[in-house]
């Protein structure tokens, strides 16, 4: 197999690092800081071109434009739009809890950009490659509940506290339904290593062999993520923003911000799980990567403007009630695959 | 010792989603709704008092005001009650004028339903198909009348305008493009499992119970009571025309739905027999510059995309009228709040009142 | 079947992801409004005017006030014709009350502004703006 080029890349910077400091471990924390800023710069750069897709997209399925004006297709609007809210007023709540109040748009960010340390982007390209990949997404990323509870319950807001009591409800149905799906994948591959899952796919995909594990991870990403259908979090008609009603400027971009490093995690999970990952032909690893990132990222959107809202029950009854028997199905019947393919074999 | 207790949530009335500037005070447990107490006057302009100091044509631009999407709707209201007080006599080509609009107006306003609907449900792009069809409508409004929403056309003795050929061209087009129209909405979220989910069921409305109310209209309809002012108490030429009257079987928020939608298939129906048999004639009646109506008091009702409007107005034999009331069906609609929303869940308040389908100008008046 | 209307839901967003865009390109690309159209200021032609004031009888809500003058020769002059288009509903039924037709909207609709004062006018004082300027 080829190094890819990210790989070439980094180990040229480690050899002119090491160089200059003449010494190779500081050369290596060198490029590991370096790797941390990169890793926040194309979070940060991949946010910005979700959130113009996102109105694009909204725009062309309204028989309407979206943003055009600012900057070549309207490709600077996000950057308009942020260079707003950095200057708009930080109106803090009388009542609010200060401190809690406060941190809690910061601290969002971590368990959503955490994440990024174990995905694969391409052959070799990965942050930390440890062996128990997936299992260490799936923790970190219902991190995120806590601060949803916290900013919802430090508002002093009661709707802003439903949204939080809501994000708790919905992210604990939606944990299970994803770790059932993805246990499916993994008793196939016999890996947690995000690395040895995409390898395992270099024949077929998994959304092949997998496709009821796949519908059960997408919905219940969705769910994961607070997008239509399963937006109840947010539930602009109902809750007003949930947890995010008494942010407002910076504070509220950073939310922002976070959903959207959320909804690019799930997308590189899901292209990770069920699409190759890197894989493809021809094209180098990386190119195939973002492509397939953004094929799904554009799933998501299609589906968050197209369909409704469902009700708090409704969305319970399906975790619970279908998605969870279907993955518990799901896993028994990939046991029996299993079984019977190393019978024939 | 854990102990629950219910709180108190102010819906609006600042909010997304309540069409306007109502505020409902919602006593919650948790999610479940246990009280629900609709608190209206922020929009409160004191019509009914202007109009009293104002002569009865000057009265008009006034009800377009109440319910702003049915502008014509209400013009016709005041005007037939003006009229039958007056004993003013309507050629039948203004007739047929007034209904064909005021049908593409309950078309217009059935849109607003269905798109205000969709967006209370979180279906961003169920609400802009329908308003960009309802803007076909609005253009030709205002190629007729030279206004978008206070159309002020319906006038006492008649109406402002004739039809000119173009604007007959545009309602042909438009009514051949309404079945396109309705598959697409009908695909996108009549047939859509979510909507149909959350429409399904809830916020029950016996016939009984809307009966008592004094509810009309569609919100009727829907429970149903075949109550339909058009037919049981046709006014204007409303007897020229074949139409049915949909019903709907459980009243809930399903039926209120699906009777409006199929509500626009038979306004076009009337539409389309009320432009084929355009007779020729005055617009206008002989109507004096300086109308008195005779001492006396009458109350007149129309049906209205929302129910029974009605205008009970009291002459003094002068030129301005001594009391005027309005029957906004809008207000007495939405006394059913409590009703549709107790025992079910927040999400639910946001559906049943689009469904109710209240227009804030008309409630607060 | 569970799921089929997601699925017809999805094509027809699909459909229209490529389909015509309806949005009118505002400031490079304006509507022309009709003959009927009710909106902007309004233009008082001196000459018609005979200065009967039925317009501003027939003003709902006095949205116009009118000063006439009477000269030497026991001429009506219209003096100051204040349209008051804050107070105004667009109702047309000045224009419609009208013996000589000698008032017309503008059909401007570009009247957003930034002070209250703007919106009260004098379509007198506009005519004889418009004068000077031209010469």
């Amino acid at each position: 197999m080829h190094e890819g080029l990210l790989v070439n890349l980094t180990v040229f910077l480690t050899r002119i690092a090491e160089f200059i400091f003449g010494n190779i471990f500081i050369a290596q924390l060198f490029i590991v800081l370096l790797e941390i800023v990169v890793i926040f710069a194309v979070i940060s750069l991949a946010v910005i071109i979700q959130v113009y897709m996102e109105r694009r997209i909204c725009g062309l399925i309204q028989d309407r434009f979206g943003p055009n004006r600012v900057g070549p297709f309207g490709l600077l609007q996000t950057v308009a739009d942020m260079i707003k809210l950095m200057s708009k007023e930080d109106i803090v709540p009388a009542k609010a809890e200060k401190l809690l109040w406060g941190i809690t748009p910061m601290l969002l960010f971590i368990p959503a950009a955490l994440v990024y340390a174990v995905f694969p982007f391409d052959n070799g390209v990965i942050f930390a490659d440890i062996g128990i990949g997936i299992f260490f997404v799936i923790a970190v990323m219902s991190q995120g509940v806590l601060l949803f509870l916290l900013g919802g319950y430090a508002s002093e807001n009661k709707y802003s506290f439903m949204g939080a009591m809501r994000a708790v409800a919905q992210m604990l149905s939606s944990e299970i339904p994803i770790a059932f799906s993805i246990l499916a994948i993994v008793m196939m591959t016999g890996s947690l290593r995000m690395s040895d899952i995409v390898s395992a796919q270099s024949g077929i995909w998994f959304i092949a062999v997998q496709p009821l594990a796949f519908i059960i991870f997408i919905i219940a990403m969705l769910m994961e993520t607070n997008r239509t259908p399963f937006d109840l979090v947010e539930g602009e008609a109902e809750i007003i923003a949930g947890p995010f009603t008494e942010y407002s400027g910076m504070r509220w971009a950073l939310f922002f911000l976070a959903e959207y490093t959320n909804l690019l995690a799930a997308a590189i999970l899901t292209v990770t799980l069920f699409l190759g990952g890197w894989q493809g032909p021809f094209l180098p690893g990386i190119s195939w990567f973002i492509l397939k990132v953004f094929a799904v990222i554009f799933v998501f959107m299609w589906i968050r403007w197209t369909f409704p809202r469902t009700r708090i029950d409704q969305m319970m009854a399906l975790s619970w009630k279908v998605l969870l028997p279907l993955a518990l199905f799901n896993i028994m019947a990939t046991g029996i695959g299993i079984y019977i393919y190393k019978w024939i074999y | 010792m854990i102990k629950t207790e219910t709180y108190q949530l102010s819906m609006g009335p600042v909010h997304p989603s309540t069409h306007g500037v109502l505020q409902v005070l919602l006593t919650l447990d948790g999610e479940k709704v246990v009280d629900s107490v609709p608190c209206m006057g922020y929009l409160h302009r004191g019509i009914e008092k202007l109009m009293e100091a104002r002569t009865y044509f000057q009265c008009l631009p006034y009800t377009d005001r109440l319910d702003y999407v049915s502008a014509m709707n209400n013009n016709f209201s005041y005007c037939h009650a003006v009229e039958k007080l007056a004993a003013i006599d309507i050629p039948e080509k203004a007739q047929y004028l007034r209904v064909i609009m005021a049908e593409l107006n309950r078309i217009a306003s059935h849109m607003i339903f269905i798109g205000s609907l969709a967006v209370d449900i979180g279906a961003t792009t169920g609400m802009i198909y329908p308003f960009r069809d309802r803007e076909r409508i609005l253009d030709i409004f205002n190629e007729l009348c030279g206004a978008r929403m206070t159309y002020s056309y319906i006038r006492i003795g008649g109406v402002r305008s004739d039809l000119s050929s173009a604007i007959v061209d545009m309602i042909n087009k438009f009514l051949a493009d309404l079945p396109s129209m309705l598959d697409e909405y009908n695909n996108l979220l009549t047939g859509n499992e979510i909507f149909q989910h959350r429409l399904k069921g809830t916020s029950l409305l016996s016939g009984e119970q809307a009966r008592r109310l004094g509810i009309t209209g569609p919100m009727l309809r829907a429970s149903g009571i075949d109550y339909d002012l058009r037919k049981d108490n046709t006014y204007s030429s409303y007897d020229n025309f074949e139409f049915s009257v949909p019903l709907g079987k459980n009243g809930d928020n399903w039926d209120r739905y699906i009777v409006r939608v199929k509500e626009i298939s038979e306004s076009a129906k009337i539409i389309r027999q009320a432009l084929d048999g355009i007779p020729d004639g005055q617009i206008t009646a002989k109507v004096p510059k300086v109308l008195r109506p005779p001492k006396g008091e009458i109350y007149d009702t129309t049906e209205g995309p929302r129910g029974e409007v009605g205008y009970h107005i009291v002459s003094d034999g002068s030129a301005k009228p001594y009391r005027i009331h309005i029957r906004r069906p809008s207000f007495i609609n939405l006394q059913a709040l409590n009703i549709l929303c107790k025992g079910y869940l927040v999400g639910d308040v946001v559906v049943a009142m689009s469904t109710i389908d209240p227009i804030l100008g008309e409630v607060d008046c | 079947m569970q799921g089929k209307g997601l699925l017809i839901g999805l094509s027809v967003t699909l459909r229209h992801f490529f389909s015509r865009k309806e949005t009118v390109q505002y400031p490079e690309e304006k509507l022309v409004m009709n003959d009927l159209f009710r909106g902007g200021r309004l233009i008082l032609n001196e000459k018609k005017c005979i200065s009967c004031k039925l317009c501003a009888m027939a003003c709902p809500n006095e949205a116009l006030a009118l000063t006439v003058e009477i000269d030497e020769q026991k001429k009506r002059h219209m003096k100051k014709y204040v349209h008051k288009s804050g107070r105004c509903l667009y109702c047309n039924f000045c224009v419609e009350a009208c013996p000589t037709k000698a008032i017309t909207w503008d059909k401007n609709y570009e009247i957003a502004c930034y002070h209250i004062e703007e919106l009260t006018y004098d379509a007198v004082k506009r005519n004889k703006e418009d004068e000077n300027n031209e010469y």
